[in-house]
């Protein structure tokens, strides 16, 4: 019987350093738990969208950009599922469409999540809600508890090679 | 990398002295590479690629802002050069620009070109940060505007 008060994790990918220092750890965290892992990638049409109607992007790149984030999303889930299956953790990964912020709370509503993990949230150096990254949208919004890694250090990193 | 962390007070020039707009993406790459003492070969692809995604069509927007980007091989990480001109300049758009963020973004990180692209579209839909951006009489102004 688990004394955990999570039981389902969802790491959140995008493609950066830091989200796959949080996939180790949110590996590492499921494997000495036996809580269930989940891990989305989201490929932010919306953002792709927006930027075709401001004129920023042309259509021709807009096809271009959805299919390398589509690549993108592929290899980090893949690289993600291989990490897991290295410590006999069982993971669901997927990809998904849309704006991130949105997918992942809609995410945790659809799947009971009672735990999200973030890799690194931006140090605030401005006031402007405009730029808010996605992952501080999701810190300030997550209707479940969120573990944010840190990746300062290669300690995760190290921890995950060791265990 | 999140557009906030990419701005560099030695990558932020005002006010702009091209007249054109190949002149601005000239002036703008020269920013980057003095910055990274590149060759004079990389200049001149960087300036390549830039030009090329504009042939596509232009990425002038309204409120006088341009921002050209390309996606460069072999960049480590993202870059974004800030340029403020006196004079309105044609770069295609329905008005001329003033400001213009020329980004520059790894090949292989789409993720990031994105995200750093949709944050200067959102910061600039604000009227009066466009107008105070273009008022910057100095690269500190332009910086503090930022991290205000």
């Amino acid at each position: 019987m688990s004394k955990v008060p999570f039981r389902n994790i969802l790491v959140y990918l995008d493609g950066s350093e830091g989200s796959m220092t949080a996939a180790m750890y949110a590996i590492l965290l499921a494997s000495s738990t036996k809580a269930s892992l989940h891990a989305v990638y989201v490929v932010n049409t919306k953002a792709l969208g927006d930027l075709v109607k401001s004129r920023i992007f042309v259509d021709q790149e807009k096809t271009e950009f959805l299919a390398d984030l589509k690549k993108d999303a592929g290899r980090h889930i893949r690289h993600t599922e291989r990490l897991a299956a290295s410590k006999d953790v069982v993971i669901t990964a997927e990809a998904i469409e849309g704006s991130p912020h949105k997918e992942i709370i809609s995410y945790i509503k659809q799947h009971g999540i009672d735990l999200l993990v973030l890799g690194s949230v931006n140090a605030i150096r401005s006031r402007r809600d405009e730029l808010t990254s996605e992952n501080d949208r999701m810190l300030r919004t997550s209707p479940c508890p969120v573990v944010v890694v840190r990746d300062a250090d290669d300690s995760i990193w190290s921890q995950f090679e060791e265990v | 990398m999140a557009f906030l962390e990419t701005i560099d007070k030695d990558l932020i020039k005002v006010p702009l002295t091209a007249k054109d707009g190949k002149g601005v993406i000239e002036e703008l790459v020269a920013l980057f590479a003095d910055k990274n003492g590149l060759s004079q070969k990389d200049r001149e692809r960087i300036v390549f690629s830039v030009m090329e995604r504009e042939s596509l069509g232009s990425t002038a927007i309204e409120n006088g802002i341009a921002i050209p980007h390309a996606k460069i091989e072999g960049l480590s990480k993202a870059a974004v050069m800030i340029g403020i001109s006196r004079l309105p300049i044609d770069f295609g758009g329905d008005r001329p620009s003033s400001v213009f963020f020329l980004v520059l973004a790894p090949a292989d990180n789409p993720a990031e070109h994105i995200q750093i692209l949709s944050s200067i579209a959102k910061v600039c839909s604000s009227t009066l940060f466009v107008r105070m951006l273009s008022a910057s009489r100095s690269k500190e102004d332009v910086y503090q505007l930022f991290f205000d």
